[in-house]
């Protein structure tokens, strides 16, 4: 992997940072480690070997057996990509499109609408699971995927991030298109779009990573066990409140759900940096 | 042009009757897992062995979250029109339902079959009746129940010169048997006497087992809209758990979390825990070293609190899938499938019926630890159940882990816990005790 830093602001770089910086690296990764560990290890129930951090010798793939064995993985890996891979095409184009109103466009109201907007953010979403089931039960979505994916269609924070990317675009750029020829169409698609990319992007992550481990709304909204997603497949096994935590298979069940992210984000890691680097968030 | 209307809306017509001539009727099964992963499993195979063998319904059993979720998701569906023909809803939500008037009453289902509901409720234990019948009305059949059991390690009771045929009886027993159990090396312990879990929901559960232990009540069984918490014989419990940490130091001081217990008692690290009924099949299976199960000690009378759930049919359902739901309960709460489902969980039977058959008595012979759970049932009492349960009982959990981790008396504890879970009840109250002629 490349390092980001030129060499001579490398070199200057305290050694006290560097320390800090693998200081919290270590801190950070410690669960990630241990997860690695305890997946493939047999733990007694009550055995202080459970916290151990050191790989045993006779790795063991009896958690994932038990996992697989129990649950139907195939299907909720489908659902789970269906629905956050659906709500992202269906956000960013929303979100785009309501960014750029707010950011570009004059109407009355503007600042308004854009402040009820925001306030969206400040509810609490389990307030929302009574009045949101009613709609999705009218539009006849109920025990569907799409049900699960409606209520994020539009993202309030997703319009205010693209509000703001486009803000920081000159508005040379739209005059200079339009005088080109393009319609309206075009200049977004062709020229705000690319631009914006870096916004997308960082806005993508944050959407995928929330609903591929949102558990509530999908449990709340459908019925049928083809429906279930990932996370509501698991805890139909793995979850235990009154029993002793079975560790090897939580650690294995674990790694299943927050795998496929980690290896994703691994394989774009430098797009991602780059696209948080740009829009500011840290 | 009318009459080709004419003959399209017949042949519709004709299409949809025969349609329902043919097709089951389906309808949904809400069911939580607050105990074991593999029960989720089991149900469905008990669903699909119903559908089986009643081809004219077709249940679809939706695995529903804990207790508290399918509170939460039965509620959402049933105000958004679409309520589960069948739930299974913790017992001591029932009251709740009712006074919210989202639960059909089955006395007509039992009626239509010519059997008086006090007649049907007779094939149930007596102490699952109070949580099962509100305002003389039956709104839950029960389904799995449990109480709280005493275990105790058996090899831990032989180390410190204890009887392991002889486990306490009394408070003053207990206490002692903690102090013997308990062993430290220096300023660390490496063996508690006692741990009682303190996970929200069971560990108001296990207070309240404590409470009644203690000759008290806890909570007005006929009425939703009092609760007990500042009485002696609340206090005289908190106070004995808070010793137990503070004084006695023979159990470990904040909040335990239950999975944690288990895998204490496991380890070796603690000799007595308190855990439910619910859990003596899993504790059956992982535990290595032997383990023995007691009736929860007294200090004025035996007494424990029901846990468990029941099946409810929610309002708002047709004829039809009241009919179809009313089926799959019987099914459920036949002594076979009852007494089966026992066997596979741990929970006791509610049916009576279930332990005359004989695979159950051969059961209950080859397990001790079931039968003690069975003969504490003569002394169970109904789960407490007021209005808004859940808060009303956070209302002590919180305080009894404020106390745990020493930040409170047991005096403080039962009186915060006591003004806060009035504060809630206050809205009930005032609308039915406190509404007077004018």
């Amino acid at each position: 992997m490349r390092i980001a830093f030129p060499p001579t602001s490398r070199r200057a770089l305290p050694l006290l940072a560097v320390a800090c910086l693998c200081g919290l690296a270590l801190v950070w990764s410690t669960p990630l480690w241990w997860m690695l560990v305890a997946c493939v290890r047999t733990i007694p129930y009550g055995s202080t070997q459970a916290a151990s951090l050191v790989p045993d010798l006779h790795p063991t793939a009896e958690h994932f057996v038990d996992a697989f064995a129990q649950g139907d993985f195939a299907r909720w890996y489908l659902n789970t990509l269906i629905v956050t891979l659906g709500i992202l095409m269906v956000q960013l184009v929303t979100i785009t499109l309501a960014g750029y109103a707010f950011a570009r466009m004059e109407f009355r109201g503007r600042n308004l609408l854009f402040y009820l907007f925001l306030l969206q953010l400040t509810l609490a979403p389990p307030i929302l699971i009574v009045p949101n089931t009613l709609m999705i039960v009218r539009l006849g979505l109920y025990d569907s995927l799409p049900g699960v994916m409606a209520p994020y269609f539009a993202s309030a924070f997703g319009v205010f991030l693209m509000r703001q990317t486009f803000k920081t675009i000159p508005r040379d750029f739209e005059e200079a298109a339009i005088l080109d020829g393009a319609n309206f169409a075009q200049m977004i698609r062709l020229v705000l779009v690319p631009l914006a990319r870096p916004g997308l992007i960082a806005f993508s992550i944050v959407s995928l990573t929330s609903h591929w481990n949102e558990f509530l709304w999908p449990l709340m909204v459908t019925d049928s066990p083809d429906k279930m997603v990932l996370t509501v497949g698991l805890t139909s096994f793995v979850r235990s409140a009154e029993q002793a935590a079975d560790w090897g298979l939580v650690a294995a069940a674990t790694l299943l759900v927050a795998g496929p992210l980690l290896i994703a984000f691994a394989l774009f890691q430098r797009q991602f940096v780059n696209s948080f680097l740009f829009t500011g968030i840290k | 042009m009318r009459v080709m209307r004419r003959i399209a809306l017949a042949a519709a017509l004709t299409a949809m009757t025969a349609g329902a001539a043919t097709a089951a009727t389906r309808i949904d099964f809400f069911f939580p897992v607050p105990v074991d992963g593999a029960l989720a499993k089991e149900m469905q195979n008990l669903v699909a062995r119903f559908n089986q063998e009643n081809p004219d319904i077709e249940v679809t059993a939706a695995y529903t979250g804990t207790y508290d979720e399918t509170d939460i998701k039965t509620r959402a569906a049933i105000k958004a029109g679409k309520p589960p023909a069948v739930a299974l809803m913790s017992a001591n939500f029932i009251t709740q339902y009712h006074i919210d008037d989202l639960v059909e009453a089955f006395d007509p289902l039992v009626r239509a079959e010519g059997k008086a509901p006090e007649e049907f409720m007779d094939g149930f234990w007596p102490a699952l009746v109070g949580n099962a019948r509100v305002d003389g009305g039956i709104y839950g059949v029960p389904f799995q129940n449990s109480t709280p059991l005493l275990y105790y390690n058996v090899d831990a009771f032989k180390e410190a010169g204890l009887d392991p045929d002889r486990p306490p009886v009394t408070w003053a027993d207990w206490l002692e048997d903690a102090r013997k159990l308990t062993r430290r090396e220096g300023d660390k312990t490496t063996r508690y006497g006692i741990m009682l879990p303190g996970t929200y929901d069971i560990l108001g559960w296990t207070m309240s087992a404590l409470t009644l232990s203690n000759g008290g009540q806890y909570y007005n069984p006929d009425w939703g809209g009092e609760i007990y918490y500042d009485k002696p014989s609340t206090v005289g419990a908190l106070t004995f758990v808070d010793d137990l940490v503070h004084k006695f130091k023979v159990m470990p001081e904040g909040t335990i979390q239950t999975p944690a217990m288990n895998n204490a008692f496991f380890g070796g690290q603690v000799a007595m825990i308190v855990s439910s009924t619910g859990s003596l099949s899993f504790i059956r299976q992982n535990m290595k070293v032997p383990f023995k199960v007691a009736f929860i000690p007294r200090n004025v009378r035996n007494a424990v609190p029901i846990g468990g759930a029941s099946l409810i049919i929610p309002k708002g359902n047709s004829k039809e899938r009241q009919e179809a739901a009313w089926k799959l309960v019987k099914w459920l709460t036949s002594p076979t499938v009852s007494g089966g489902w026992s066997r596979f969980t741990g929970y006791f039977a509610p049916v009576k019926a279930a332990y005359e058959l004989p695979e159950m008595k051969d059961f209950i012979d080859k397990n001790p630890d079931a039968k003690v759970a069975l003969e504490q049932l003569a002394f169970a009492k109904p789960w407490f159940a007021t209005y808004n349960t859940v808060a009303v009982r956070k209302a002590l959990e919180d305080e009894v882990q404020a106390m745990l981790s020493g930040k409170k008396t047991p005096a403080e504890a039962a009186k915060a816990a006591q003004a806060n879970a009035d504060a809630l009840l206050k809205p009930y109250v005032d609308a039915t005790a406190l509404n007077l002629p004018k």
